[in-house]
């Protein structure tokens, strides 16, 4: 016999499937999909239980000591062949990676919303969504009904919840993440929206923004967790905002020419792409929202901020990944969670850019050139002035997804570069900065990748100091979980 | 003479009246989560249903997760029912700022809606000369 091993378990595995011996059908047709597609295969809906990771490289920095929770879509495929219909309308499913006296435990939970619930029992994709239309018998209530919680997280006073852009943040329990409810910050504002991108300020204020067409809620958030104020203000135009900016003074609402004034799922159909608008910038004074003004740049889209500062002049500067025209729109990530894979669009780079708002006259752009996303900052000095930006970079062209981290320096303009190659797939990683240390670079960055050559995911820690000598250390699971947008360290 | 057949009309009338009447149509309302308040219950007939123009209706004081109320003289026909439980007892469906209501709020038959009221064809029911019986849950 010349069968290889592969060969033997291709066909065993079909053979007992013939038997009913309980193969599921997703495992039978799993060796079809390329690696990369691990990235994109549904987690177990019973979520993932406690496990330790094996540290397999370095040596673990002392000091380390929290929790990365993580969220992100991991139900993308019912049965043999309901796929999900944009990447933005997955379930979301926190992962938790607990790491104290060295070691590192995995664990990952489904958000029990309204949609999986419906949808688990149904075992299909229901719900209108970003790039759903959705069955007409699924009710729809209101936002919360169709909220997937699965955009990203924020821990305040030890209480944990999922974010998505539509609904209402998900309180969850930040040791087992089962899920809590719903939170209203108050009873007069139950059902608002709540961004998935808030802002902490150093001392712990939270801000965050409610969008709703050209109406945009304002919350302000102390540190204990208690509303502290709400704010309304008007854009003036029904503009995609996933992300925004802020300084120690001002909000920065940044309004990208990309419109969507037919706001009905699947609502990426309703947008519109209008560069002759420009990029608009309506920046409020924090203490007292009448006194505002608007900036005008060149039409740009985006999705994520860094942070921002003001110089002494009042000159703000915010810096943002940014893209000549709007990515991941109409069917956004269907070919990668079918496993198909065409090759990155040329008009899809992205550029790391420094807008600079003067204090009066129009914004201008300083682009580094560098293509990557999910920029991150010292959570030390949001809103306050620093040099250093973190950047997923590496856009190998043989899949999708990234394999570089990058720190970028706004003082001399040079970029520090460790990129792992084709065979690892990279996510956000955060700033941890280094106990009882003050620098901007000391910090570490932690964030997860997904190792193609032994299928399973790992996390990695860099110093933020010399991103380029490559990971201090590195923990790796006996799983893998899909990849996910963003995250939190608490 | 012709004055006859009009008494004996108005009296046959008169004795028909009762039977033209539906009987009670009763309203079982559960799981309401704060017992305060009241629930502000609309009966609609097919005419009035879309634009809010009720036949009948019910105040309910709440002071148990689970109240019931009659609603007597309705005559035969198709109804459905709107109500929403006006947790702080201010008269009004209150709202966030972006129009969405944040009390809760339930149909006949437990109808939903997709972005609206549910429809007239989901909430409409019976009421007959036996009278009707709804049990409708508060999310």
């Amino acid at each position: 016999m010349s069968l290889s091993r592969r060969h033997f378990l291709t066909t065993s595995a079909a053979g007992t499937a013939v038997f009913g011996l309980g193969l599921s059908p997703a495992f039978a047709d799993t060796p079809a999909m390329p690696d990369w597609h691990l990235g994109y295969t549904s987690a177990p809906a019973g979520g993932f239980d406690p496990e330790p990771m094996r540290l397999v490289f370095g040596k673990v920095p002392k000091g380390l000591e929290g929790c990365l929770y993580r969220n992100g879509p991991a139900q993308f495929r019912y049965g043999k062949d309901d796929f999900a219909s944009h990447w933005f309308d997955g379930d979301g499913m926190i992962q938790r990676i607990a790491i104290a006296d060295g070691k590192a435990v995995h664990s990952g939970r489904f958000v029990q919303t309204t949609k999986r619930r419906i949808e688990q029992a149904h075992g299909k994709f229901m719900a209108p969504g970003f790039g759903t239309a959705g069955h007409p018998d699924f009710p729809v209530m209101g936002p919360d009904d169709v909220n997937a919680a699965n955009t990203s997280v924020i821990v305040i006073d030890g209480q944990l919840y999922a974010l998505w852009e539509g609904g209402s943040a998900i309180a969850l329990d930040a040791a087992t993440l089962e899920t809590q409810g719903v939170k209203a910050w108050s009873d007069d504002l139950a059902g608002m929206p709540f961004l998935a991108h808030p802002k902490r300020e150093p001392d712990g204020t939270v801000w965050n923004l409610a969008i709703n067409g050209g109406n945009v809620g304002v919350y302000r958030i102390a540190a204990d967790g208690s509303l502290k104020s709400f704010g309304l203000l008007n854009i003036g135009k029904a503009a995609y905002i996933h992300d925004w900016a802020m300084t120690d003074r001002h909000l920065v609402i940044l309004v990208q020419p990309w419109i969507n004034e037919a706001f009905r799922p699947p609502v990426v159909d309703g947008f519109e792409w209008r560069p002759e608008e420009g990029f608009k910038f309506l920046i409020v004074d924090k203490n007292d929202f009448s006194n505002r003004r608007w900036a005008q740049g060149p039409a740009r889209a985006f999705y994520h901020t860094g942070a921002a500062w003001e110089d002494a002049d009042g000159t703000i500067r915010i810096d943002a990944a940014l893209y000549k025209e709007p990515v991941l729109g109409v069917g956004g990530g269907v070919d990668e969670i079918r496993g198909v894979w065409k090759g990155r669009e040329a008009r899809f780079q992205s550029d790391l850019t420094q807008i600079v708002i003067p204090p009066s006259g129009d914004a201008r752009l300083v682009e580094t050139g560098l293509d990557g996303d999910f920029p991150q900052v010292d959570p030390r000095r949001h809103g306050l002035p620093r040099r250093l930006t973190a950047l997923m970079t590496g856009q190998p062209a043989s899949r999708p997804g990234l394999s570089g981290v990058s720190v970028h320096d706004w003082e001399t303009g040079t970029t520090d570069t460790f990129d792992f190659g084709e065979s690892r797939m990279v996510e956000e990683f955060l700033f941890v900065p280094k106990p009882d240390r003050q620098g901007e670079a000391d910090s570490w960055l932690i964030g997860p990748v997904l190792n193609l050559r032994t299928a399973t995911s790992e996390i990695c820690v860099f110093d933020a100091a010399r991103v380029s000598d490559g990971p201090v250390c590195i923990w790796r699971g006996d799983r893998a979980w899909p990849l996910g947008f963003h995250g939190t360290w608490a | 003479m012709t004055f006859k057949p009009l008494i004996l009309s108005t009296l046959a009338l008169a004795i028909m009246a009762p039977a033209a009447l539906a009987g009670p149509l009763t309203v079982t309302l559960e799981n309401i989560q704060k017992q305060t308040g009241a629930i502000r219950l609309g009966v609609y007939d097919a005419a009035g249903y879309e634009g809010g123009k009720a036949v009948s209706g019910a105040d309910v004081a709440v002071n148990a997760a689970t109240v019931s109320v009659t609603v007597e003289g309705l005559a035969p026909g198709e109804y459905g029912i709107k109500l929403f439980h006006d947790v702080n007892g201010d008269g009004e469906m209150n709202s966030n700022p972006f129009g969405m209501p944040t009390e809760p709020f339930a149909f006949s038959n437990n109808a939903k809606g997709r972005f609206g009221p549910a429809k007239w064809d989901d909430a409409r029911f019976e009421v007959t000369e036996d009278g009707a019986v709804q049990i409708i849950t508060l999310n």
